[in-house]
């Protein structure tokens, strides 16, 4: 298999993640505009180091960490401290399922209610459990993936990822329903 | 273990899948048994579905991916070395990153008078034709936008142009030269440097210097003029060098070439003709040092309206 094979495989493969990195780097940056810079600059810098990457590591895995350790560089440089900027009115979902037109006007109002509180719950969480929760629940990772990409103990991993769920359960479970919807 | 409250501690666990092969057998074995647990298995299980449905955020923009697709494209390009790897075997290989003095000190006087002619040309207006501006030009007034918003922080906070250019000596793969006029000349401070970051253009890092005047911010970009063929814009010819004008969301963005690097330089500067240039230099010592740049600019102006 020639280097240029290699390559190739190597972008088809990073570039299934895009979706998911993007959301990873959205639910640190909470900036649309630095979300995107993150994007491109964590590729670009998987793009110069895949060569160091083991043949059997986990690519998704190995991505994300790239991202934190860039978002944190991005940080230490930062005088002013994270940039805790919303995104644009404009882009929340909120406002979106007004523009729907589904076979099921009821249905889809329900359920774009239902995500927007979801979201807004997990946007409402302090960075270090939102992050835990993206990483988890979302991304599908598991603790010890977690652990590494975050650099620290799976022991830390487990109990932020559970108090960040009874945040979430008490923003979004309905005592007497149970899951709301 | 297999109490109702063993259980209900390892249901996190169970549900995430991160309990041993035997602590889940006892898991099942109780369950099956136990219809409080069972119900609490099926409560957590729909919350985590919950979020696990509902909370992705949304998917990254069409912009986004094509310039990650751009950043992929260039690792699949097999016929050309990485830069990165060209300069660590360059680097092995013993081949000196330096160049010659004589062509050191003409880099940087050519620098000095490039930065003093693209801010004279700023301010001219009405060229009989002006196309788009180039791809670099728009993406070096977004890296202005995105320092301002604080979005690019700096990777090196220094005033020294000098420490500047070592910053970058083994980051991008070329020779950056800074214009220096300000402290080989003696002349009054009015501007200084802030510091300076790598930004991504294509595939490959660029270089982006911070100056400030007066509170006033102004943006040096450069890359490989591989990477970014100045285009578009209105066109100005000077001393044998073309420079393209443009105004991209209010800022003004001058780009040129010179020597193999593409520079753009970005502000939102509104002095007009010769003034701009004692924006920079109104204390310059070397007065012919104008009158010189006055003469070439009229003359690279002749063929433009006077604002």
């Amino acid at each position: 298999m020639t280097q240029g094979q290699i390559d190739r495989e190597f972008a088809a493969a990073a570039l299934d993640h895009l979706d998911a990195l993007y959301g990873y780097a959205t639910a640190l940056t909470r900036d649309r505009m630095a979300a995107e810079d993150l994007v491109q600059e964590t590729y670009l810098r998987a793009v110069r180091a895949f060569g160091r990457l083991l043949p059997d590591s986990n690519l998704k895995g190995w991505l994300f960490a790239i991202m934190r350790n860039v978002w944190l560089n991005q940080q230490r440089h930062d005088r002013t401290g994270p940039a805790f900027i919303e995104l644009d009115a404009e882009d929340d979902d909120r406002w979106r399922f007004l523009e729907s037109g589904g076979a099921s006007p009821l249905a889809e109002l329900e359920q774009s209610e239902t995500r927007v509180r979801v979201r807004a719950a997990i946007e409402s969480l302090p960075p270090a459990f939102r992050e835990i929760v993206i990483l988890r629940d979302i991304e599908g990772f598991s603790y010890q993936q977690i652990a590494t990409i975050i650099g620290c103990p799976a022991g830390t991993v487990m109990s932020r990822l559970g108090r960040a769920r009874d945040r979430l359960r008490l923003l979004l479970v309905d005592r007497r329903q149970g899951v709301a919807t | 273990m297999n109490g109702c409250g063993d259980i209900r501690d390892q249901l996190a666990f169970y549900l995430d899948d991160e309990l041993s092969d035997l602590d889940r057998v006892r898991f099942e074995e109780h369950v099956r048994s136990c219809h409080s647990c069972s119900d609490a298995i099926t409560g957590e299980r729909s919350f985590l579905e919950l979020l696990r449905s509902d909370g992705r955020g949304d998917s990254v923009p069409r912009s986004v991916r094509s310039r990650v697709e751009g950043v992929l494209q260039t690792a699949t390009e097999a016929e050309r070395a990485p830069a990165d790897l060209r300069r660590r075997v360059e680097h092995l290989v013993g081949v000196p990153r330096s160049v010659p003095a004589w062509r050191r000190f003409a880099v940087a006087s050519m620098a000095v008078s490039l930065a003093l002619l693209a801010l004279a040309f700023a301010w001219r207006t009405s060229a009989p034709e002006a196309v788009g501006p180039s791809e670099f030009a728009v993406m070096s007034v977004a890296t202005h936008q995105r320092h301002q918003r604080g979005s690019l922080p700096l990777e090196i906070e220094t005033g020294s142009p000098e420490a500047v250019k070592n910053w970058f000596g083994d980051k991008v793969p070329f020779l950056l030269e800074l214009p220096t006029y300000q402290e080989v000349s003696g002349q009054d401070r009015l501007y200084g440097i802030g510091g300076a970051r790598l930004v991504a253009y294509r595939g490959d890092y660029a270089a982006f210097v911070a100056y400030e005047m007066s509170a006033r911010p102004i943006s040096l970009i450069v890359t490989s003029t591989t990477l970014a063929p100045p285009s578009g814009g209105q066109i100005v010819v000077a001393r044998g060098l073309t420079f393209h004008f443009d105004v991209v969301d209010g800022l003004r963005v001058i780009t040129w070439s010179h020597r193999g690097l593409t520079y753009a330089l970005v502000s939102d500067l509104e002095e007009r003709g010769e003034d701009s240039c004692k924006v920079c230099h109104a204390g310059a010592p070397e007065q012919d040092f104008l009158v010189e740049l006055r003469v070439d600019r009229i003359t690279g102006f002749s063929g433009l309206q006077e604002p």
